[in-house]
């Protein structure tokens, strides 16, 4: 946790250096980040609410026959299926994820939940639906299935070999 | 802000009665213990995380990433999508009326699904939020494993170009190598 922290600070330092030699909104920058981080506090802090709660329901006969690495495929497309329901941004998606992942739920699953919520999220239907069209949101939602699943079935497969 | 704030406190107060129905008060009250343990834990995290969001919304700029679209086609431009979609700032007020801008500015199809799937899966400006709230290594194997995605995406768009375009209702948007060149 305190590498990751160490990491993210120097990132954020090294462009701070960059911005500042580019454009000189560092300043900027760092008023904007800090605002955003004010904005969405709430937001977050629900989220933990929420994430802490649901990593204490969730029965572990369910997650071990339906979430783990042992559930294979059941898994997977429950993964994707989740992740495609979580009408929610970031804030809240990423530590439901986490929550799931920590009540014992494979890679697999997590990864498929995460990859169907970047890809199929239903969140995106009012924007794209009056950008593109029905036709657009439907086909784009049939088309990105397929690699939620492979994308969930690739970290099952890496779990089962690799860790 | 307000709404998604809204349908997370709903979802937490269904999931607290939920607790409070299966293991009363004293589950509800882990479950609490377990978000402060979480917030504790990832606050700095957090705050390093949105310096940098902060710090990259300044550098990449709309209309930096308008220019790197306006320059590439082919394969590069596909890649070119790719990247720009997961470098491409703001949310979604602000990227869908830029992607929609492609079709006026007729810009291929393939390259309008390779920037969206890239800001779908890539958004470089979350994975900071990817890493503090789920954990690196998780985030990073997610993040390898879905790395070719919009390149894939893109690749098929521009080998199937008149099908897909065709299944995905933009037929009448006008672009480049398009058959017809009337904007809607």
């Amino acid at each position: 946790m305190a590498q990751t922290t160490i990491i993210l600070s120097i990132a954020a330092i090294l462009l701070m250096f960059v911005n500042a030699r580019q454009n000189g909104k560092q300043y900027e920058g760092l008023k904007r980040g800090i605002k955003q981080m004010v904005q969405t506090a709430p937001l977050i802090l629900g989220a933990f609410i929420l994430a802490g709660i649901i990593e204490v329901i969730i029965p572990e006969e369910f997650v071990k026959s339906w979430l783990s690495t042992e559930a294979g495929f059941k898994g997977i497309f429950l993964g994707t299926f989740a992740g495609m329901i979580l009408a929610m941004g970031p804030y809240a998606a990423f530590p439901i994820a986490a929550s799931i992942l920590v009540s014992g739920a494979g890679l697999g699953t997590v990864v498929a939940l995460i990859t169907g919520w970047c890809l199929l999220s239903l969140m995106k239907m009012p924007f794209e639906t009056a950008f593109f069209g029905v036709k657009f949101f439907i086909s784009k939602l049939l088309f990105s299935l397929p690699f939620a699943i492979i994308s969930g079935l690739i970290a099952h497969l890496l779990e089962i070999f690799l860790f | 802000m307000k709404k998604p704030l809204i349908i997370i406190l709903i979802a937490t107060i269904i999931t607290m009665l939920i607790a409070y129905g299966i293991g009363g008060i004293e589950l509800i009250l882990e479950g609490l213990k377990k978000a402060k343990k979480t917030a504790v834990s990832s606050a700095l995290m957090l705050v390093a995380s949105f310096i940098l969001i902060g710090q990259l919304n300044v550098l990449l700029t709309k209309d930096l990433m308008d220019k790197w679209l306006q320059k590439f086609e082919g394969i590069k431009g596909i890649l070119v999508g790719a990247i720009a979609g997961g470098l491409f700032p703001g949310g979604p007020y602000i990227y869908y009326p830029f992607i929609s801008s492609f079709l006026d500015k007729e810009l291929p199809f393939y390259i309008l699904l390779s920037f969206l799937f890239g800001k779908y899966i890539y958004d470089f400006s979350r994975i900071p939020l990817e890493i503090s709230l789920i954990n690196p290594t998780t985030a990073l194997i997610r993040n390898l494993i879905t790395l070719p995605m919009p390149i894939v995406v893109g690749l098929l768009a521009y080998k199937f170009h008149d099908t897909l375009k065709g299944h995905f209702g933009l037929l009448e948007a006008g672009e480049k190598d398009g058959p017809n060149n009337n904007n809607t």
